[in-house]
């Protein structure tokens, strides 16, 4: 995950840099994931990658709700690789699909 | 929630909210005697909120629902919305009762809710809404399901600290029925740059819907674990006021009501059963204690470790060391034992605790002013001691006000206040608590105990009975009938009981009286039921225990100072007083034992204020004895209260002196 971030922005300004959320997108993981989405935030364009995604609570969706909106802020163009049933799921229920723009995974 | 078994905190719910229950009873009884402290209504207010929510989360709808009403109710107070009166408190007091009581069905799996506690929540409930149409806060609870509720929820940013993730939450409110999120926000807690924010506090909150038949019960239980991390309103969903102009009193919302606790009564039951007899409770412990007793094993260990190295080389130079670590040793032991007695000791204060109640109403009653003083309520004593101590007062405290204050108008007459004072006295006295009920009233009434005596066959006619004896007499089981034991607080009713309950816990009840001035019943308790201390006694081969309280004093008689009165009795002067005395080895029918006087030795011991000697061969020694139960091991044996194991190893039996007494009083009788 680090060598495909690290790959990913050493490209020049404006490169699609792509962010691959973990396995375990929870509480714990959110300070390391805050931190790549802060450099990413440099960038003008965000890629999220949450095909890996398999456990996800609040904080993951909050976060990733704040960056849409600090993205948004800044003018920069945030789209998904690939999302999961699981980050679908959570996202609905807590009201959050629609600002996440979540790519549809089978019925979400 | 439903993974873990809420069971195993059943017992913590109950006592924690008994517990909330004597608070919300004092500060009422505060409150009732004119306080104006607003910290009271504080505290009523919390009692009332944690019972409510351990109830909605253990799933005792009942309970909940009732507590939800009492505590809407205590919210228009604390807003100052209203004003405290007699009638209020009076009210709640009631409800106080009512949910004892319900809680104690609870605890049994019985349904908690019936027809006295629907009732009450109904008179609750009416007064709830009768002055607070604006917030309908008892109609959306009391009503029957309504079509929905309607949820705002806001995060405080700590909330996902504690363990609580909404995302679950709202999974646990789609159990329910159907959740509709209307709107997700970020709060104003979020910081504008996104690298500044920290990602283990939550800035969100939502607006839901939750659509369907959901009781507000069920719906509290799935908020109950946020108290304090999350601002939370719940409204009904705008359809409902259709269901909410339906009278909560009317009988169709009581049956709703009461239809989700049978369910849950189930599992209680099961509960119950799995953790065996009533008695077998567990202590909240003050952490001094515990920290005392790790500090004695600390010494324990240290003086172990230092008689293992005189042990390693032991010589004779070293007898004087070894005889110093013992005596360490026996000091740690029973400095060790002290703290592990104190563990069982509580406060006094918790059982005095329940009389300011008992003598408000029994004055309303009564029409009698009391004025009731606690002292020494922080005395400690064991818990099984004080756990059935609570009855004998009770008892006490109704006859004193009953029968030994005088009414106002009579006192007024006597010379004295208006108010009769009633003074619960408890401290420690040798090794021994002693409890004193007194009151300032009539007093015994010394011709109507005789005539009744008289009349029972205790007394015989034309006898003549010093005041002692008169007093003596109420506690005699045939002073009541059974006719008058029914009515508690007759004068004299139960005494008997009251002894026998005491002497149950190696106790001793008394009383002073002196006419027009007031009786005083004085109870003595020992500190605990588990170790005495006592006196080894030789009688022949065997050993026996006297108990160190009852003991007068021990003494060698000369041959000629016992003598032998009519019907085979034999007594001796004792600070000129007549004594019988009572040959242990007779009693208990020992061989070999000495059976002149002069040889032997008399110990004088006392058991409420009666005096017997009794003779044995020698003193062997001083032991604390821990007792063994008889009864447990064999059988009950009379004038034995147990058994114990003396420093060689051998079984002593611990003499019963109440038991003796009564044999010696009987053989001087005779």
């Amino acid at each position: 995950m680090a060598g495909k971030r690290a790959a990913k922005r050493d490209g020049a300004p404006g490169d699609m840099v792509t962010v691959v959320l973990p396995v375990d997108c929870r509480i714990g993981a959110q300070a390391a994931l805050q931190a790549e989405l802060s450099e990413a935030l440099q960038g003008c364009a965000v890629e999220l990658d949450g095909s890996q995604v398999e456990r996800v609570d609040t904080a993951a969706l909050q976060l990733l709700m704040l960056f849409r909106r600090a993205s948004d802020a800044r003018g920069g163009t945030l789209s998904w690789r690939a999302g999961s049933t699981v980050l679908n799921d959570a996202a609905s229920l807590l009201g959050l699909s629609r600002i996440l723009e979540l790519p549809a995974v089978g019925p979400a | 929630m439903g993974a873990v078994d809420l069971s195993q905190f059943h017992k913590t719910f109950f006592e924690e909210s008994l517990e909330g229950l004597d608070a919300m009873e004092a500060a009422l009884l505060a409150l009732d005697s004119g306080s104006t402290d607003h910290e009271l209504v504080h505290t009523i207010f919390r009692a009332a909120h944690s019972i409510k929510g351990g109830a909605a989360t253990f799933g005792f709808a009942d309970v909940a629902a009732f507590t939800h009403v009492a505590e809407s109710l205590l919210e228009e107070v604390r807003s100052e919305r209203r004003a405290v009166d007699a009638g209020l408190t009076d009210l709640l007091l009631r409800s106080v009762d009512c949910l004892r009581a319900m809680l104690d069905r609870t605890a049994k799996g019985q349904p908690a809710a019936d027809a006295g506690s629907e009732a009450l929540r109904a008179e609750l409930t009416a007064l709830v809404e009768g002055e607070a149409a604006a917030t309908p806060a008892a109609a959306k609870d009391s009503a029957a399901p309504v079509a929905g509720w309607e949820i705002r929820f806001v995060a405080l940013p700590h909330l996902l600290q504690t363990g609580n993730d909404p995302l679950r939450l709202f999974r646990e409110l789609q159990q329910l029925g159907t959740l509709e999120v209307v709107r997700a926000f970020v709060t104003d807690a979020a910081p504008a740059d996104f690298a500044a924010l920290d990602p283990g506090q939550c800035y969100m909150g939502w607006e839901l819907r939750l659509h369907g038949a959901v009781a507000r019960g069920d719906l509290d239980a799935v908020f109950e674990w946020l108290d304090g991390d999350c601002e939370l309103s719940i409204a009904p969903l705008a359809a409902a006021p259709v269901a909410q102009a339906a009278p909560a009193a009317a009988p169709a919302p009581i049956a709703a009501a009461a239809t989700p606790a049978t369910p849950a009564a189930v599992p209680v039951r099961e509960a119950t059963a799995s953790s065996g007899g009533g008695e077998g409770g567990s202590i909240r412990v003050g952490i001094d204690k515990v920290d005392a007793l790790i500090d004695m094993m600390g010494e324990l260990v240290i003086t172990q470790s230092m008689l293992n190295s005189i042990g390693e080389n032991f010589d004779l130079s070293q007898l004087e060391r070894l005889r110093e670590g013992l005596a360490q040793l026996e000091r740690n032991t029973r400095e060790l034992q002290d703290s592990v007695m104190r563990i069982r000791m509580l406060p006094i204060g918790s059982v005095f605790n329940r009389f300011p109640r008992l003598v408000r109403d029994l004055e309303r009653k009564l029409g009698k002013q009391v004025k009731l003083e606690l002292q020494g309520e922080q005395t400690e004593l064991d818990k099984t001691v004080l756990e059935k101590i609570g009855d004998p007062l009770v008892h006490l405290v109704r006859n004193a006000i009953d029968h030994g204050l005088e009414m106002p108008e009579q006192r007024r007459a006597a010379g004295k206040s208006e108010a009769g004072t009633l003074t619960l006295d408890a401290h420690h006295e040798g090794g021994n608590i002693v409890v004193r009920i007194s009151d300032d009233g009539a007093g015994l009434n010394r011709e109507r105990i005789l005539a009744k005596g008289i009349e029972r066959g205790l007394v015989k006619p034309g006898q003549s009975l010093s005041d002692d004896e008169v007093a003596e007499l109420i506690f005699q089981p045939g002073f009541s009938t059974a006719a008058q034991a029914t009515d508690l607080s007759g004068r004299g009713v139960g005494m008997d009981v009251v002894r026998r309950n005491v002497r149950d816990l190696g106790g001793s009840v008394g009383v002073k009286s002196v006419a027009g001035k007031g009786s005083t019943f004085t109870i003595a308790l020992p500190l605990t039921l588990a170790i005495i201390d006592g006196l080894v006694t030789a009688v022949g081969e065997e050993r026996y225990i006297v108990p160190l309280i009852s003991i007068v004093e021990s003494l060698r008689l000369p041959a000629d100072a016992v003598r032998r009165i009519a019907g085979g009795g034999e007594v001796f002067q004792f600070r000129g007083e007549y004594l019988p005395v009572i040959r242990l080895h007779r009693a208990f029918g020992c061989a070999d034992a000495i059976a002149e006087v002069e040889r032997g030795i008399v110990v004088v011991v006392e058991d409420e204020g009666q005096r017997v000697g009794l003779l044995v061969d020698e003193l062997v020694g001083q032991q604390q004895a821990v007792i063994k139960s008889l009864e447990k091991h064999y059988e009950r044996v009379q004038g034995v209260s147990g058994a114990t194991i003396v420093s060689d190893g051998s079984v002593a039996l611990i003499v019963d002196v109440g038991g003796v007494v009564r044999l010696g009083r009987r053989s001087k009788a005779a």
